[in-house]
């Protein structure tokens, strides 16, 4: 039996975050990601719709022509949402009608339509729903990272309590939010070229180690 | 006549400028971004996606008469929306396969991109959220697509400097393109009066 812990990879966290590297889903975070409650509905959201969607499309058989499948994946997501906006409005009586639009646009986002046919949908089910799972919390870190960000600058308040005055009242616009978003992205990217970096200098070191070894061998 | 026609470019023209998708929306933000990098890709996408959002309009004016005074009829809005958007585009797949054959080639790799994004249904929507009238509707749908065109023609132009030596690595290509929308989506604001409060 293959252990999927083993299999685990990572890339979806931040080599390949998908609002700060790819930009596959950044409607939602540059718009209604404007506070950290708003952050959590949109990960809350993100994870009943999306990812619940793409366990479930696995199953559509792949018989079916791309076009007729992708039509299944998004009607899918309209389906899920009908569950996800019930509980969100139990648990978020006050939530904004923008945070409401920007959730049911997840019924097309392109994680579900586009990277579950080139990647996840390619894997063994256990390994895809992990994999998966890596790409839903970098989508939970880039919002956490740029709802509590805003909610500093633009109320001055964090999950509500006042910390000082607003510094900058425009970062609630979406302006703010590309422009945040853009600043994240580079931040995300050195993160990830260090790491890179790091890991080739490491495998240049054990190579390296590896021919001395082999030298010394035939003397 | 006139009335109907200048109804149409009246709502057409707030969904270009004031209201633009990507700029004020970010509706399609990453479509977009895709659709720059070439400029046959801006006017295929444009021609996709306004298609899609006028015949869509059309057909969700109809629907939103049924739907949108139902209790709960708004819990069903994505469904339905991805319901007309999906079968005018099997319609819309299938005509060009039997009648543009070498077009169908052509669109096939990228077509769903054109017609599953937010751009599309975010127009729907907005259309439910704002009423009116189905002359809205059109121009509200149509708007919305040319809307996009403007967007990704200001992303083409800059396209080529953006991905430049000029600019520092770790910006280049998608976090200076973030930057550069939303500088541009600033302009947009300034255009509709943003005070900044």
């Amino acid at each position: 039996m293959r252990k999927n812990s083993a299999l685990v990879k990572p890339d979806g966290l931040f080599r390949q975050n998908i609002v700060l590297m790819s930009g596959l889903v950044t409607a939602p975070i540059i718009v209604a990601a404007t506070s950290a409650e708003n952050s959590i509905i949109l990960i809350l959201s993100f994870f009943m719709i999306t990812y619940t969607g793409i366990l479930l499309c696995r199953f559509i058989p792949r018989k079916l022509v791309y076009s007729i499948r992708i039509v299944l994946y998004a009607v899918t997501a309209g389906l899920l949402y009908i569950p996800t906006i019930l509980l969100l409005q139990k648990m978020f009586p006050t939530m904004s009608s923008d945070v409401v639009l920007y959730i049911e646009l997840l019924a097309v986002n392109s994680l579900l339509l586009a990277k579950s046919e080139t990647r996840f949908f390619l894997m063994p089910y256990g390994e895809m729903a992990l994999d998966a799972l890596m790409y839903v919390i970098g989508y939970a870190i880039a919002a956490a990272a740029v709802g509590v960000t805003r909610e500093i600058l633009a109320f001055g308040t964090i999950f509500g309590f006042r910390l000082f005055d607003p510094i900058v009242p425009s970062a609630r616009s979406p302006f703010f939010g590309f422009i945040l978003v853009g600043i994240f992205a580079a931040v995300c990217r050195a993160i990830t070229g260090r790491r890179s970096a790091e890991r080739r200098a490491r495998a240049a070191k054990a190579a390296r180690a590896v021919r001395i070894y082999n030298l010394d061998d035939d003397d | 006549m006139g009335a109907v026609f200048a109804k149409i470019v009246s709502f057409a023209m707030a969904a270009i400028f004031t209201q633009n998708a990507i700029f004020d929306r970010a509706f399609g933000a990453n479509v977009a971004i895709y659709a720059s990098r070439r400029d046959e890709h801006v006017v295929g996408f444009t021609l996709g996606i306004t298609a899609m959002t006028t015949a869509a309009s059309v057909v969700s004016y109809f629907l939103d008469g049924v739907i949108l005074p139902l209790k709960y009829g708004y819990l069903f809005l994505p469904l339905i929306y991805v319901g007309i958007i999906g079968i005018l585009y099997i319609i819309g797949l299938f005509v060009t396969w039997k009648f543009f054959h070498d077009t169908f080639k052509k669109i096939k790799k990228f077509v769903h991109l054109a017609i599953f994004n937010c751009a599309v249904i975010g127009a729907l929507f907005l259309n439910a959220g704002y009423g009116g009238d189905i002359w809205s509707y059109i121009g509200c749908g149509f708007g919305t697509g040319i809307g996009f065109f403007l967007a990704s023609f200001f992303l083409n132009i800059a396209h080529e400097r953006l991905d430049s030596e000029k600019i520092p690595k770790l910006f280049r290509g998608y976090p200076i393109m973030m930057i550069y929308i939303g500088i541009v989506s600033l302009a947009f604001n300034v255009l509709v009066g943003y005070t900044g409060n």
